[in-house]
């Protein structure tokens, strides 16, 4: 393998696992860490009564001041991330391979 | 919802109108068709653009106007969290596999499994995964156009599964891949523009300021809703690796699913693959976006104006709206969208159960059969499977998300780990694939007959070590995060314990990526499988934290 066929499969791959990992956080990681992170995304308040059988004594409602364009925070950016942002990663890939691909024929 | 007493007229001519326009596309699209390759996969001659379109269509099954609000309805962030999961998996299926999957010039996923490890009895294992993964996928689809019709026009149901199963059969036994192409392409544009209208419509009614926009159109809604019901944006606490498996049956899902991953081998090259990927990504992500504002509204209808949608009907929700706020007009468009959104993904599923049943197996058995006759068969093996697949969907099963969610996690392990390991990693070979395909599949396969099928508890099912885990809200989703993992594992180890796959079949994985050069070094190291098998077991592991953090 020479050095500029070396650096496009290096190209390949490490731009394929970022754009993956990125996606991965996006689709389905980011979802779990709003749950893990629960107490900075939401106020934990006192459950009214007739939702204690389902919720407990105590539920959460999301932080009033972390609103993107009225919408609680956690749930613009899941929403955003998912949609724009895995279209703004894959044009990105597109582009990358694009190159390659071109330097591959070439 | 009560059925309607009386036929929706108008509804229905539009019904008839997506329906008409279908067929008439498959006959004008008829005289493309001369090979079995243009049959199966229009020639490799789709562009970005179309297929893009196809895919969207293929993408938003019915479940998007019926099944999704109600999901949001009952758990707004979990609907919102496999959606999101399932929008971004599409980019999943780009990077990891769609403009490899095209360079490798097979017809189906089948034909590549067998292919690129270079076994006949791996073949016929993808044959039985797929035609599991699609009836489970279809359990319903079909059944739900029936619904559609008599819950919103007012005709029988039994007529509705009967038209559209004949519609859908006539078109894809007819204009073949062509065919069903340019139609998913019309029922894209219908269903997109169906739904985005009379939401726009029902926005401004409850007085969003951004009604023009619907995906981030009610903003400034949200503080009365959170008035009126304070938990509405909540993380409903599930444990987090829930989300995690729904990742992993999301992106492995997808491209373990055939009709999805068939779209790949219809186009030009592995430039349209990718680009029609992006535009397929842009715009489901802009219709589910639409159909989380339709569970707001929904809900803030329902809080504010006091009215009461009893919880049975929440499945028609869209529709309940769109009539009670924007009228019989944009109502009728809704259901026409709802009848392109079910033909459509049925379309696709009748094309890879007739190509795995011609191509794949008939193609195996019979080798020495040239493809002229394979076509001819072609047309009556489709011809088949849409007649069976409308017997079958007389008596199906319930028509609910869970099945499809079921099927993309039996996918995720029947075919998704064989496809992904196959393209990335060299060393793969048929007896890690192999193993994994099979022990993937079969406790995928069981989780679901025990939990999907019995209703059995997921806690309570036999499944050593792991089954007190699956508790919970959604706890059956929580299979996916062992299963999947653990086919990894398998595949990996078993590859590494028997004999690599031979030169030819290696330089297969070389030529997917583009290299007309071959290196032993690409694709053959060591710390892809590595990374693997260590993220799979951290997922397993984590299941098993946080045990007393959330409710059983």
């Amino acid at each position: 393998m020479d050095k500029e066929t070396r650096r496009s499969y290096k190209i390949e791959v490490w731009v394929t696992a970022i754009c993956f990992a990125i996606v991965a956080i996006f689709g389905g990681f980011f979802s779990s860490v709003v749950v893990i992170l629960n107490e900075r995304f939401f106020d934990r308040v006192p459950t009214p009564e007739a939702l204690v059988a389902a919720y407990g004594e105590t539920m959460f409602v999301f932080k009033e001041h972390l609103t993107v364009w009225g919408f609680p925070l956690h749930y613009f950016l899941l929403i955003i991330f998912s949609w724009i942002g895995a279209t703004i990663i894959g044009a990105i890939w597109c582009i990358v391979m694009d190159r390659l691909e071109a330097k591959q024929r070439a | 919802m009560e059925p309607r007493g009386e036929v929706f007229i108008l509804g229905l001519i539009l019904s008839i109108i997506v329906l008409l326009i279908s067929v008439m596309i498959s006959v004008w699209a008829r005289r493309f068709t001369r090979t079995l390759g243009d049959y199966y996969v229009a020639g490799r001659s789709i562009g970005a653009f179309n297929n893009g379109l196809a895919m969207v269509s293929l993408a938003l099954s019915l479940t998007t106007f019926i099944g999704l609000t109600a999901l949001i309805i009952e758990g707004l962030y979990v609907a919102v969290a496999v959606y999101a999961s399932f929008t971004a998996a599409f980019i999943g299926l780009m990077v990891l596999a769609a403009p490899f999957l095209r360079r490798h010039k097979s017809f189906t996923t089948m034909a590549f499994i067998a292919e690129r490890y270079d076994s006949s009895t791996l073949r016929y294992i993808s044959v039985i995964v797929m035609f599991v993964v699609s009836v489970l996928y279809l359990g319903g689809n079909l059944k739900g156009i029936g619904i559609v019709f008599f819950f919103l026009l007012g005709v029988p149901e039994v007529v509705g599964i009967v038209v559209g199963g004949l519609v859908v059969t006539l078109y894809v036994t007819l204009g073949g891949m062509y065919g069903v192409t340019y139609n998913q392409t019309f029922q894209s544009v219908v269903l997109i523009f169906c739904l985005m209208f009379p939401v726009a419509i029902v926005l401004r009614v409850i007085g969003a300021s951004g009604w023009y926009f619907p995906p981030l159109g009610y903003g400034a809604l949200v503080p009365e809703m959170t008035q009126a019901v304070p938990h509405y944006f909540w993380a409903m606490v599930v444990h987090p690796v829930t989300y995690i498996a729904i990742f992993i049956g999301s992106f492995f899902g997808i491209i373990g699913l055939p009709h999805f991953v068939m779209r790949f081998f219809t186009v030009r090259d592995a430039k349209e693959a990718r680009w029609s990927t992006v535009l397929c990504v842009f715009l489901v992500g802009l219709v589910n976006t639409t159909v989380y504002a339709t569970g707001f509204a929904a809900v803030y209808y329902m809080q504010t104006q006091g009215v009461d949608i009893p919880s049975a009907a929440y499945d028609y929700v869209v529709f309940i709206l769109v009539e009670a706020m924007a009228g019989e007009g944009w109502l009728a468009l809704a259901v026409a969208g709802s009848v392109a959104a079910g033909l459509s993904t049925v379309a696709g599923l009748l094309m890879i159960m007739g190509a795995g049943l011609i191509h794949d197996l008939y193609g195996e058995i019979k080798k020495d059969v040239d493809d002229d006759k394979k076509l001819k068969l072609s047309y009556g093996a489709m011809l088949v499977v849409g007649v069976l697949v409308i017997i079958f969907s007389l008596n199906p099963p319930e028509f609910i998300p869970e099945a499809i969610m079921w099927s993309f996690g039996i996918a995720a392990a029947g075919l998704g780990v064989p496809i992904v390991m196959g393209i990335w990693w060299k060393r793969t070979n048929k007896y890690g694939a192999g193993v994994g395909m099979v022990v993937g599949f079969l406790l995928s396969f069981y989780c679901w007959l025990l939990i999907g099928y019995l209703g059995m508890d997921p806690v309570e099912i036999p499944f050593p070590f792991f089954a007190k885990y699956f508790y919970g809200p959604l706890g059956w989703i929580k299979t996916f995060s062992v299963i999947g993992p653990l086919t990894f594992i398998i595949t990996i180890v078993v590859s590494w314990l028997t004999p690599p796959p031979p030169e030819h079949v290696q330089r297969q994985v070389e030529e997917m990526h583009g290299w007309v050069d071959v290196d032993p070094k690409r694709y053959n190291g060591k710390g892809l499988p590595i990374t693997i098998i260590v993220l799979s077991v951290v997922i397993m592991w984590f299941m098993t934290t946080l045990y007393d953090q959330f409710p059983k």
